[in-house]
């Protein structure tokens, strides 16, 4: 697909906050994107695309001059030439002083993925990294978020996909009046590696990639 | 007055007042604050302190306009002082003048001022304006007065590494992880690691990579960011030609994230496959794919590697295509889509998808696989332009699931292409109709509004989405508070063709009625409304995003000083540098993009106004006015454009809603070309790989008889643009041949130049001194 998955940087943030206008009512202004970046810098994950890669490894392609080189396309998706963002998974570290546990926790803030990409996997691929890393580099105990009930999609990845707990019910936490579930998920780092879920054979380290083919 | 240099001493009661003046000031009690600052200036009008306080305290109380004249004034009679320094900083920074601000506060500092919070406070705001030299001895005099704390180490070492002096950077993070060493906490951890990866980093960009990889090896296990660690691990492998090792890395790298494209080019790069035998390759890649099934690179990347004539190609298109058109991945087409750069390639899907279509759709019971075939063939057709077959695909499906949302974005796609965009805009709105939840769809059908130029339907479909405070009508200024870039910028583009199309109805209506009928008079009167009612707002919203990004570009003013403290300074100089760039990201270039057009098309206006007798527009202007006074329905239309203003403004009580003055101050302008350059200037450094930046700069240079710029422009656009001995650009070709007769024709130019203009062309495009003017435009004709 040229679809990649990766850490989020400030050079993606505008296109995350593009991304989350286009799919979700809770919105945020740009220095709350700064704000996640330069504070939790490996908590945040995009999926782009990828085109460039397709025509560099394309031995029969540049035999057709296409003319003149194009500026980035002025999509407010794109960051690059080729290279947009399709979905993001913004995620932090609990920081308000008044909570109430103490334990280190991580939350997602925000999580979306283009319709046009949708039901292949990305959300739960961002879920993966972002949880990964929030363990890793910030010792998150667990990782908590909010989902509108009415939200099927999205309570199947969490619940489903992700095996998160619904730990209770918000009343009326969104501005338009919905209930919200709030979940979490005990985070295990040995667990958490996110290769494991793909239940592929084990790459064993020891062994010379090119030996056997 | 003589400074009080070193040593302000409170000697008499006007400094004693002043003192207590400052305390109020600090306690934001404002009017207290005056009443002794006044009367200290009653009996003595030359004191200078008072008369800063004065200027700042008028800033607060809104006395704006006043209150840099007491600043100016206090400056003047004591500018060595280092309280009246200091102040002026305040009042400077105040209104954001960061240049000033530092100015002043530095003076502050130099003129012996004891408050060392001072350095702290221009160290922010040198990095603001990127004034790193000086931005180093703050950070390093502030270091000095409070040692004691990490955040001022590493805040030197940024300002060393912003003037790109690694070495004192490094030995900078080095002292202090030694000071430090003993005493860190468990909270300190986080920082402690992205200092030591910080230092790991620079000691890299310093270019001593077997210095960095030895430091990352020995600080191990004070990195708690293993993907970081790995990544550098890897990265210094490679660059140490230590290949095998690099392998093993990018290996582990995988595990953690199969999914990043990246780490599959760089394995092959440390493999050395690259360059090998396709069918080594996708025996790798069988092999990755055995490890990471659901992951997409170990699949897709063999397509982009296997050329459309090998054996094994349809083969894996197949194994690509079938699974996902089975399970309905709606991206099933786009994800193959880049491959169409390559026709023989894109064949070769075509026939895979044609004869499962034929061959095994028929065979298959779910039926909704049949429909999701018909969505990836619907979408082909399209790319190929053959809407009439993409309509029937499209179609097909649509009769078969009527309520599949996905379907109808495509069916409105293909219609767009037809031109048909507002009949597009009711399909993308059926659409949306069928998932009222979907913000994405909704995004979708306001888009096509849009293009449809309905604006007003636009923004109330978005509107369902927005937050309505009281009293509001629509999601309008919640779009400009919560920076909905793209909004703004598809609306000002609907204004635009909106008012190019009353333009033309003008042109046409002056070209076939002469006769100057009332009712004809007042026909024009309604188009010329029109023109200049959207011509302002179309201003108006691309002059949102400008403001926009200028809160872009302020917001990183808080996190000068935030990464420090937090410890994150990779990040942060990442974001410097970004926001360096800014005004070449994608929306804003498009919005400079869309301003050039209108700008060049006011100046041609005025230009024509210039050399004709009968300036139409404000001809128009006058009759309007003084039908206006006729017109007994006058209250009705000042309610019609009350709510008209409801409607589109941006913000609450907004002095010019429509742009209307934004538009009068720009045909009125005869500098409008400079004001011009003035926007893309930021572009010469931020966006000089880009073709607009120097096919704009040209004209404007063109312009204003700036010939020897318009040459390098072009050179410039030449390389941008991928021109070169072998590729000769027709865009070029016209632009040198303009040149060169404008420049010629130009009486006003200085003969010296137009003849260095001329040598520089024909040194450029050599072509261009040895072939007529029409053997050279058919050289330069790609
Ligand atoms: C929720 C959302 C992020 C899911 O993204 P996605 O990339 O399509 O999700 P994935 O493909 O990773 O799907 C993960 C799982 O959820 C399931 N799922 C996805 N969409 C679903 C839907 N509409 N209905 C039921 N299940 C669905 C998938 O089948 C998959 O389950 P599986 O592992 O059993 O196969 C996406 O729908 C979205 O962006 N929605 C709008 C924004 C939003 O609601 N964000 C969440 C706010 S809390």
């Amino acid at each position: 697909m040229g679809i990649t998955i990766r850490q989020a940087t400030i050079n993606d943030i505008q296109a995350m906050q593009n991304a989350n206008l286009h799919n979700l009512p809770e919105n945020y202004q740009l220095k709350y994107y700064m704000y996640h970046i330069l504070s939790w810098p490996q908590a945040s994950f995009v999926a782009t695309t990828y085109e460039d890669i397709v025509e560099s490894n394309d031995t029969e392609a540049g035999e057709e001059f296409g003319g003149e080189k194009e500026d980035p396309k002025g999509d407010s998706a794109y960051i690059n030439r080729g290279e947009k963002i399709v979905g993001y998974v913004l995620g932090k570290m609990e920081d308000d002083p008044e909570a109430e546990d103490k334990t280190p926790h991580g939350h997602i803030t925000s999580l979306s993925v283009m319709r046009t990409y949708r039901r292949m996997g990305i959300a739960e691929k961002l879920m993966r990294q972002s949880l990964y890393a929030m363990c890793e580099s910030f010792d998150a105990q667990y990782v908590s978020l909010h989902v509108r009930k009415s939200n099927r999609a999205a309570l199947h990845l969490y619940r489903d996909s992700l095996n998160f707990e619904v730990t209770s019910i918000e009343k009326s936490y969104y501005q338009d009046g919905e209930d919200a579930y709030a979940m979490r998920l005990t985070l295990e780092l040995d667990e958490l590696l996110p290769s494991l879920a793909q239940k592929g054979e084990r790459d064993d380290l020891s062994k010379d990639l090119l030996e056997s083919l | 007055m003589v400074a009080k240099k070193g040593n302000p001493i409170f000697a008499n009661k006007e400094d004693g007042n002043f003192r207590e003046a400052l305390k109020l000031y600090d306690a934001k009690q404002y009017k207290k604050a005056l009443k002794l600052v006044e009367t200290n200036l009653k009996k003595n009008s030359n004191h200078a302190e008072s008369l800063a306080l004065k200027g700042c305290i008028n800033h607060n109380i809104g006395n704006k306009s006043e209150a840099e004249s007491y600043v100016l004034k206090a400056i003047q009679k004591a500018p060595a002082n280092y309280l009246v320094n200091h102040l002026a900083g305040i009042y400077y920074r105040s209104v954001e003048n960061y240049v000033e601000a530092s100015k002043w506060l530095k003076a502050a500092n130099d003129n012996g001022s004891p408050n060392k919070p001072i350095l702290r406070d221009l160290s922010l705001m040198q990095t603001q304006i990127r004034d790193y030299k000086n931005l180093k001895d703050s950070r390093q005099q502030y270091l000095e007065f409070q040692p004691g704390y990490r955040a001022n180490w590493t805040g030197v070492a940024i300002a060393h590494h912003l003037n790109k002096d690694y070495a004192a950077a490094v030995s900078t993070l080095t002292k202090i992880e030694g000071i430090i060493k003993e005493h860190l906490t468990d909270a300190d951890r986080y920082e402690q690691s992205e200092c030591v990866l910080y230092k790991v980093d620079i000691i890299a960009k310093s270019g001593d990579i077997a210095k960095a990889l030895a430091t990352l090896e020995e600080d191990s296990s004070e990195i708690k960011d293993r993907l970081s660690f790995l990544e550098y691990k890897a990265r210094f492998l490679m660059l140490l030609d230590k290949k095998h090792e690099a392998s093993l890395i990018y290996r582990q790298l995988l595990q953690r994230n199969p999914d990043n494209m990246q780490y599959y080019n760089l394995l092959e790069l440390s493999l050395g496959t690259v360059g090998n035998s396709v069918d080594l390759r996708l025996k790798l890649y069988e092999k990755l794919d055995s490890f990471y099934p659901r992951s997409d690179p170990p699949k897709f990347l063999p397509l982009t590697f296997t050329p459309s004539s090998h054996a094994r190609f349809e083969e894996k298109v197949r194994s690509y295509l079938v699974p996902q058109l089975k399970r309905g991945i709606p991206a099933t087409f786009v994800n193959v889509k880049p491959l169409y750069k390559n026709h023989k390639k894109l064949k070769v899907i075509e026939k895979v998808v044609l004869d499962f279509y034929a061959a095994e759709l028929p065979k298959i019971d779910n039926p909704t696989v049949f429909v999701w075939t018909n969505y990836f063939l619907a979408q082909h057709y399209l790319y190929l332009n053959e809407l009439d077959t993409a309509n029937k695909y499209i179609d097909d499906a649509l009769k078969h699931s009527p309520t599949l949302v996905e379907l109808y974005t495509i069916k409105a796609r293909i219609v767009k292409h037809q031109g048909k965009f507002e009949e597009a805009a009711d399909i993308m709105n059926a659409g949306r109709e069928l998932d009222l939840q979907d913000r994405f769809i909704n995004s979708k059908a306001t888009k096509y509004y849009f293009r449809a130029n309905k604006v007003d339907e636009a923004i109330d479909c978005i509107s369902l989405f927005t937050k309505l405070e009281d009293g509001v009508i629509n999601g309008c200024k919640d779009l400009h508070v919560m920076q909905v870039n793209w909004v703004l910028v598809e609306s000002a583009e609907a204004y635009k063709r909106l008012y190019h199309e009353y333009e033309a109805k003008l042109k046409e209506f002056k070209e076939s009625s002469p006769l100057e009928s009332e009712e004809s008079k007042e026909l024009e009167n309604e188009l010329v409304e029109n023109i200049e009612t959207y011509k302002g707002l179309a201003l108006k919203r691309y002059n949102a995003v400008l403001k926009i990004f200028k809160i872009y570009y302020n917001d990183q003013y808080d996190f000068h000083s935030y990464c420090m403290r937090r410890g994150t300074p990779r990040d942060y100089i990442d974001t410097l540098e970004w926001e360096d760039r800014i005004h070449s990201t994608p929306i804003y270039t498009r919005v400079l993009k869309g301003m050039a057009e209108i700008y060049f098309e006011i100046y041609n206006e005025q230009q024509v106004k210039q050399s004709s007798e009968s300036p139409s527009i404000e001809e128009g202007k006058t009759t309007k006015k003084q039908n206006n006074k006729k017109n007994k329905k006058k209250s009705q239309i000042n309610k019609k454009k009350a709510d008209f203003i409801a409607r589109v403004e941006s913000e609450k009580d907004d002095e010019d809603p429509l742009g209307a003055k934004l538009l009068s101050d720009l045909t009125n302008d005869d500098q409008i070309i400079d004001k011009l350059f003035q926007l893309y200037k930021p572009l010469i450094e931020e966006g000089k790989d880009l073709r607009l930046t120097h096919e704009v700069l040209y004209k404007t240079y063109l312009i204003e008889g700036k010939y020897v710029l318009a040459l390098q422009s072009v050179k410039s656009l030449n390389k941008v643009l991928g021109g070169s001995s072998d590729v000769k650009l027709r865009s070029i070709g016209e632009r040198v041949v303009e040149l060169s007769e404008t420049a010629q024709n130009d009486k006003n130019a200085n003969a010296a130049i137009v003849k260095v203009v001329g040598k520089g062309l024909v040194s450029a495009f050599p072509e261009f001194g040895e072939l007529s003017k029409e053997d050279f435009l058919n050289v330069y004709s790609k």
